[in-house]
């Protein structure tokens, strides 16, 4: 079986496994509309603020949300020792990892869909005309955080406090995509909106070097 | 020299923090050294 | 044990020299006077701070290729004295910038980076912490290395490029001046200092880490021949122990 064959196959199972409850989903996305709307408590902003800020807010909240919402990934695993499983299974490590990876990448679009419209509702900002430019830049934002983030729900999962230690983990390493991104969503919500190709490239290198970084050392990430 | 208390104070804090770290590193390897003796005695006595 | 004396006698030697030059033989400068002499050491810590991390990332691989317990040992120093470079620079930066910029911290691109380095190293060490396996400590936190080794030249570009709005610290003049050929040599020597300084501890902290794996070893073997003799008849137990 090919490796992207099996990821696929992996992934119909994590969608399975969450659309059956759907209390990730639904967690992530509260969690997220909290975060948006404490903004809007702890700093009363303006028009212009929001304008300024918002794709701060934005960014931070799916990265804030994305932390959790990646632990289980890994660590649902531990309970009844599934992972073994899926290392005897005659598919590449890669696979599993891939597979999870789309999955959350989904639940994470899944989330951004819902949140995006109600942040431009509360705070005012038009996307009309940025529709396909502001999908193309959280869906590059997005894929660096899925691929960072199941990688090191990997990691923490074997160790304690892995509850603490993803985020203590995930939002350092994060840091240039979070620049970027929040520097690209902010000149979308301009008056004119423009979107520079430089940091769309950085964007896309973020994604390539790490996803690449994961495949070379998934054997080393999910041997016993 | 003018400005010169900041300057101490920097100097003193890179001495601080470097033999800080040194000292520590130190001690540990004593400690280290004594249980390794401690055990080798305890392997060669059975 | 000769050969350390040796190179602490000469690390010592440079160091006092280093000093002496920065603090003395260096010239004054105009706007900053005393305080800019922080910069000898400051540029220096951040450079044994990369060597160290360069180091690191080399050990992270070759752990992750060979399983030599040597490699990881070599990782888990490097990021401590890496770690403890950094602070330096952390510390001795805004103790320059207060008299100079009137404020202790500001997030221009290079003090915004190397705070997030910082972050990400001590999430290093928060990790193996956290880990009991060795094996597991090992692979795992090589894994990490080897990521947040990847990220950090991101770091430092995302910052140059798209947070530019603070302002950025003036050496000594401003980017059209060049350095004067006394400043020049006076910091090349300071440099060299500090790596002198910076590699004298690493090899510390490996010899302690490569002797707690021994330790660690000697307890193994106490412990496996303890349960050989458990595991005997009581009479063939009395002979061994006599």
């Amino acid at each position: 079986m090919t490796t992207v064959g099996a990821a696929g196959i992996l992934l119909g199972k994590e969608l399975r496994l969450e659309f059956r409850s759907r209390e990730l989903l639904s967690a992530t996305i509260i969690f997220a509309l909290v975060v948006v709307v404490l903004f809007s408590f702890a700093f009363d902003p303006t028009a212009a603020e929001s304008r300024r800020y918002g794709p701060g807010l934005l960014w931070i909240a799916f990265l804030f949300a994305g932390s959790l919402m990646l632990n289980p990934s890994f660590s649902r695993e531990q309970t009844n020792e599934t992972l073994d499983a899926l290392r005897m299974a005659p598919i590449s490590p890669f696979a599993i990892l891939l597979g999870k990876m789309l999955a959350n990448f989904i639940f994470m679009s899944v989330a951004e869909l819902v949140l995006v419209p109600v942040f431009a509702v509360l705070y005012n900002i038009s996307i009309v005309g940025i529709v396909w430019r502001l999908v193309l830049v959280l869906s590059l934002g997005t894929t660096g955080l899925v691929v960072t983030g199941t990688v090191f729900s990997a990691v923490s999962a074997q160790a304690r406090m892995r509850e603490l230690l993803l985020p203590l983990l995930l939002l350092p390493i994060l840091t240039p995509l979070l620049i970027a991104a929040v520097e690209s969503t902010a000149s979308l919500f301009q008056e004119q909106p423009s979107l520079d190709r430089t940091r769309v490239a950085f964007l896309a290198g973020f994604d390539i070097v790490f996803l690449t970084a994961s495949w070379l050392l998934c054997d080393y990430l999910l041997e016993d | 020299m003018k400005n010169f208390e900041f300057l101490f104070t920097a100097w003193m804090v890179v001495w601080a923090i470097f033999f800080g770290y040194e000292i520590t590193v130190a001690r540990r390897l004593t400690q280290v050294r004594e249980e390794i003796e401690r055990l080798r005695q305890q392997l060669n006595g059975r | 044990m000769k050969g350390r004396l040796a190179y602490t006698g000469i690390t010592a030697a440079l160091v006092f020299f280093a000093g002496y030059a920065a603090l003395f033989l260096a010239p004054d400068e105009a706007t900053m006077h005393a305080v800019q002499r922080i910069f000898y050491f400051h540029v220096g810590s951040w450079n044994a701070m990369f060597c160290a991390l360069f180091v690191v990332f080399c050990a992270n691989v070759a752990y992750l290729l060979t399983r030599k317990q040597k490699y990881d040992a070599l990782g888990v120093s490097g990021v401590e004295v890496a770690v403890m470079c950094c602070t330096i620079g952390l510390v001795t930066g805004p103790l320059w910038a207060k008299p100079v910029w009137g404020i202790y911290w500001t997030w221009d691109a290079r003090l915004t980076s190397t705070f997030i380095l910082w972050l990400l190293y001590i999430a290093y060490l928060l990790l193996r912490g956290l880990l009991e396996d060795p094996e597991k400590k090992a692979s795992l936190s090589a894994i990490f290395g080897i990521f947040a080794f990847l990220d950090v030249p991101m770091v430092y570009l995302s910052n140059r490029l798209w947070r530019t709005q603070h302002p950025q610290p003036v050496i000594l003049g401003g980017a059209g001046s060049g350095m004067a050929p006394m400043i020049a040599k006076v910091l090349v020597l300071c440099i060299v200092a500090m790596f002198f300084l910076m590699v004298l501890v690493f090899i510390d902290r490996y010899r302690l880490e490569q002797l707690r794996n021994e330790c660690e070893e000697l307890r193994f073997e106490i412990e496996s021949r303890s349960a050989q003799v458990q595991s005997l008849p009581p009479s063939a137990a009395q002979r061994m122990s006599s």
